[in-house]
């Protein structure tokens, strides 16, 4: 096989109502020759408008699906389109492009089938972050462990970036938040290899007031029992 | 008879016109629905019928028995509900998702 290249790498970006942040994000990441899709999980604001005419795969759900859906679509969609490398990258400008390659450098060395961002490692952005969100990251640090028995240094900061076999074994049913937890519980079960890679999380005003807030915490660890116990 | 019975019979014969109706398809569960509105008729015609049971299985009053199976049988019909609606989300889900990848844009399609 010849040497990967960043066009052969597929950055999936879910968007609900970003028409603030969404062009700035793409023109980011469309400063690199990867190829991006965007999958508009039905925005009620002017997020289409904003993205489409940009060199990128647009994807819009009919209805408001989640997160988690969205990301599905993208990785169906990437798949179809014989992508062999994904990232899994946010509207709102928390992640940085400069993270993507070395999210995927580890599995073009075939080191790892999927690699997840980490804010903890040594070269991470886990020092910046308020103390209460730190401590709930640590609870769900814990929660992952004993659900799934990876013991990772970060949970729940989406970023991540998969192989064709990650691709191909997952599938998101977690269409809300839960979706994290899920991919992690699908990496155990499956016995994907994976690696942690440092990532820097930039918390802007924007990120922080649009992000998840801790109580969510609380609707992840429900929605993954109802799945446990009913399915 | 009691204003109450007049009150309660005609409801309970219209719920039994509805589900006969309804449920044409779903045998078992139109079975289940006719038994338990026959047997709430019954109930109503003959109140006294309750207690009796009520005092064989150990419990004072025949509305305490009624209340009882009356909760048990909605926590059930609600779980039914609940898996079914998680059902169609799934359902819905994978709908919207074709619907998503059919109308997929792509970076050559675009005028340049």
């Amino acid at each position: 096989m010849t040497q990967p290249t960043p066009a052969d790498i597929w950055v999936i970006i879910p968007a609900y109502n970003e028409e603030k942040v969404i062009r700035q994000t793409l023109e980011e990441v469309l400063a690199h020759p990867f190829q991006v899709v965007v999958i508009d999980d039905c925005s009620t604001d002017q997020t289409a408008a904003a993205a489409k005419d940009l060199p990128i795969h647009f994807l819009q759900h009919p209805i408001n699906m989640g997160q988690g859906a969205a990301l599905q679509t993208g990785n169906t969609y990437a798949q179809a389109q014989g992508a062999q490398w994904v990232v899994h990258f946010d509207a709102d400008g928390q992640h940085r492009v400069a993270d993507i390659l070395p999210m995927v450098a580890p599995l073009w060395a075939g080191e790892a089938d999927i690699t997840l961002g980490s804010r903890f490692l040594a070269g991470g952005s886990g020092e910046a972050m308020p103390a209460l969100r730190k401590a709930v990251l640590k609870l769900g640090r814990i929660f992952h462990g004993l659900l799934t028995g990876l013991w990772l240094t970060d949970a729940h900061n989406g970023y991540r970036a998969l192989n064709a076999k990650a691709l191909a074994t997952i599938h998101i049913t977690q269409n809300g938040m839960a979706h994290n937890s899920e991919i992690i519980q699908e990496t155990a079960r499956h016995q994907l290899r994976y690696k942690e890679v440092p990532v820097v999380i930039r918390y802007s005003d924007y990120s922080l007031a649009k992000g998840q807030s801790i109580w969510n915490a609380a609707n992840i660890v429900g929605d993954l029992l109802v799945k446990r116990l009913f399915q | 008879m009691k204003p109450v019975q007049f009150i309660l019979l005609p409801l309970l014969v219209l719920l039994l016109i509805v589900f006969t109706k309804r449920l044409r398809k779903q045998v078992l569960l139109k079975g289940v629905f006719i038994c338990i509105i026959l047997a709430l008729m019954v109930l109503t015609v003959f109140p006294d019928v309750t207690t009796t049971l009520a005092n064989w299985v150990g419990v004072g009053r025949g509305v305490d028995l009624v209340f009882y199976f009356g909760m048990l049988g909605l926590s059930v019909s609600c779980l039914f509900l609940y898996l079914r609606s998680v059902r169609l989300e799934e359902q819905l889900t994978e709908l919207a998702r074709t619907i998503a990848l059919q109308e997929a844009d792509s970076p050559s399609e675009k005028p340049t």
